[in-house]
């Protein structure tokens, strides 16, 4: 019988971004749902089963880095992965599993993905 | 009568009538009158007192007048006390003659005249006083020559140790401009002494592209006879050039001539590369600012991009033709990747270092070289003497050897050799142990004017290929695990030998399994063309 699709959250402040990641990871065969904040994702997480956090970095009000910190006090089991085009790592990004710089591309997004939620199951 | 100082008049007989008269005679002078009755207490009364004019009788008991003129000449405190005598009697020139031969200066006879024996005698009084005057005041003269003198003495001892104590080299110039004194400094760090450098000896010192321009502002100043002020190099004893701010002020004489200039040349040498390594490190901080925002501003959008070119390419609607487009921009989007991952490569992939070893991931560096090592026709040299498994951030290491075996391999585009050594070693001046990583090759070299800029950023010598940023960054990436990367380019036998070395202070760990035995990389792949010393 055919495993359920793992679900990921993805959290953009920018619209356009966040529509063509979720493209690119439902075409990797994962189920997809958007929040364009930090405190939309909270909600999200509370009301929903989620496998895998994405988050991008710099986002006004709550930061992709104090995010990953909540979320990982609620649930310190779910792996985060934190996005960034910002050339310095940022304070607080400790708290997600993996921080990935942007230009990675596609396949590295994809395979970032792929090995954290590896490492859950 | 004049308010004069008296002086004392000795009035020398054997009969006491006589004196009383002649006591008459001179009491208006006003002078201490003495009398003695003979040469005897006469000679008492003249060891005793300063006596400016001795009268006294020829022809006395005892001792007469020409003994005791004999006795007072021997000493030689009243070689020049004035006697006059007074004789009734031996009135012949004879007489008169031995009277000055034994330093009388007048001789009176009997009867005497007293208007004429006191004007005599006032004259002599006077001339005494006029004397102790003038000694007084050459005592005085010679007394404030000897203070002058001493006060000379002593500034310019202290002028002289005050101009060897200062940093900075002193001189002293005529008023045209020519040098008659330096002070101890300027000789010990020119090496010359006055003698060579004098007038306008110090000319040879001069840095020739200065040397114009400086005698000119010499000139003008002092033809207008204002301050003067420079920069320029002078040439020190060990024959490099220092620079030096120099300043000479004009020294007046009381009629505002001016009589000479005092110089002073300050080193500012220190104080000039400190600022220019300031400017340099404000300008390279602030381009790194800059190149961190271009980055981050593209990154963004650029991610955007990829991921709907990620998606267009695989969309079925699309033809041949259309895929191959996005083939095209995919490629170009990964240069663009690859520039702003370059200048973004300062983040790391992961918070804690991990173990890397170097020797795996120079071998990833070189497979992804290999299509150029072979297009460029480049003779690969690999030498491992360790694992070199460190702990560090993998991603930004491969970066450095990315761009260093890089930039070797496109420094041979007609061929060469491409040597790798990894060894571990101890750095010579601190004595930290780690891993050297030497990159050599064989192309066109570094020349010396680029030496000190390449790595500068956007620094390039590759035209329009290069971004000018890969040694910037392999630097500020070495830099950050404490290390140093350095290059040497020499021409040996016709050809350039360029070799970048990076050390990395780090203990090498060795529990892992060994790459340098399991994988074979140990040794030379190929057989070194280079000399084994």
């Amino acid at each position: 019988m055919a495993a359920r699709k793992p679900i990921i959250l993805c959290v953009d402040d920018e619209d356009t971004p966040l529509l063509l990641r979720k493209l690119v990871l439902q075409k990797a065969g994962y189920d997809v749902v958007t929040a364009g904040s930090a405190l939309e994702a909270l909600k999200i997480a509370e009301s929903q089963k989620v496998d895998l956090v994405l988050s991008d970095h710099l986002m006004p009000g709550v930061t992709g880095a104090e995010l990953a910190q909540q979320m990982k006090a609620q649930y310190p089991h779910l792996p985060i992965i934190l996005l960034s085009g910002v050339n310095e790592i940022p304070s607080g990004a400790e708290f997600a599993d993996t921080f990935l710089s942007k230009v990675e591309g596609p396949d590295r997004l994809c395979q970032a993905v792929a090995a954290a939620l590896e490492g859950t199951s | 009568m004049s308010t004069h100082e008296p002086v004392n008049i000795l009035m020398v007989d054997d009969q006491p009538g006589k004196l009383l008269s002649y006591e008459a005679i001179l009491g208006p002078l006003g002078e201490n009158l003495l009398k003695a009755n003979s040469g005897r207490e006469a000679l008492e009364l003249l060891l005793k007192k300063e006596i400016a004019v001795v009268l006294m009788d020829v022809s006395m008991p005892d001792i007469d007048g020409f003994q005791l003129a004999d006795m007072i000449r021997e000493h030689p405190r009243f070689q020049k006390t004035a006697i006059i005598f007074i004789s009734a009697v031996h009135l012949t020139d004879v007489d008169r003659l031995k009277g000055y031969e034994r330093g009388a200066v007048d001789y009176i006879s009997v009867p005497v005249i007293p208007e004429l024996l006191r004007a005599k005698v006032s004259v002599f009084a006077e001339l005494h006083r006029k004397n102790q005057q003038l000694e007084r005041l050459n005592r005085e003269l010679e007394r404030r020559v000897a203070e002058r003198t001493e006060e000379l003495r002593e500034s310019e001892a202290q002028f002289r140790s005050l101009a060897n104590s200062i940093p900075q080299l002193a001189w002293m110039a005529n008023p045209d401009g020519s040098i008659f004194w330096y002070n101890q400094r300027w000789c010990d760090y020119t090496g010359t002494g006055v003698e060579e450098t004098n007038g306008w000896g110090w000319r040879a010192l001069q840095h020739p592209d200065h040397l114009q321009r400086v005698i000119e502002g010499i000139r003008r100043a002092s033809s207008a006879g204002e301050p003067w002020e420079d920069t320029f190099p002078l040439r020190g004893q060990d024959g490099s050039y220092r620079w030096f701010l120099s300043r000479a002020l004009p020294i007046r004489d009381a009629s505002g001539l001016v009589v000479r200039w005092f110089g002073t040349n300050t080193d500012i040498t220190d104080r000039k590369q400190a600022e220019e390594a300031l400017v340099k490190s404000e300008r390279l901080a602030a381009m790194g600012r800059l190149a961190g925002i271009i980055a981050h501003e593209i990154n963004n959008p650029l991610e955007a991009i990829s991921n709907a070119f990620y998606l267009l390419r695989e969309h079925p609607s699309l033809d041949e033709e259309a895929k191959y487009y996005s083939e095209l921009a995919k490629k170009e989007l990964e240069r663009v990747a690859h520039i702003t991952k370059q200048t973004l490569s300062f983040y790391r992939e992961s918070e804690r270092p991990v173990p890397v070893s170097l020797c795996e991931l120079l071998d990833d560096v070189v497979e992804l070289q290999s299509r150029r090592l072979q297009l460029n026709n480049v003779v690969l040299d690999k030498r491992y003497r360790s694992s070199g498994v460190i702990h560090g951030f993998p991603v930004e290491l491969k970066q450095v050897f990315l761009n260093l075996i890089g930039n070797a391999v496109q420094a041979m585009p007609d061929g060469g050799r491409l040597r790798i050594h990894l060894f571990e070693s101890k750095e010579r001046h601190s004595g930290r142990e780690g891993v050297r990583v030497s990159v050599y090759d064989t192309g066109t070299g570094i020349r010396g004017e680029h030496a000190k800029k390449i790595f500068e950023p956007f620094f390039s010598t590759k035209a329009t290929k290069g971004t000018g940023l890969g040694l910037w960054i392999s630097r500020g990436i070495v830099q950050k695990y404490e290390g140093t990367i350095r290059f040497r380019s020499l021409r040996v036998n016709g050809g350039n030998t360029t070799c970048f070395s990076v050390f990395i202070p780090a203990k090498v760990i060795r529990n892992l399994a060994d790459p340098v035995a399991s994988s074979g990389t140990l040794g030379q792949m190929v057989p070194s063309q280079y000399g084994s010393a």
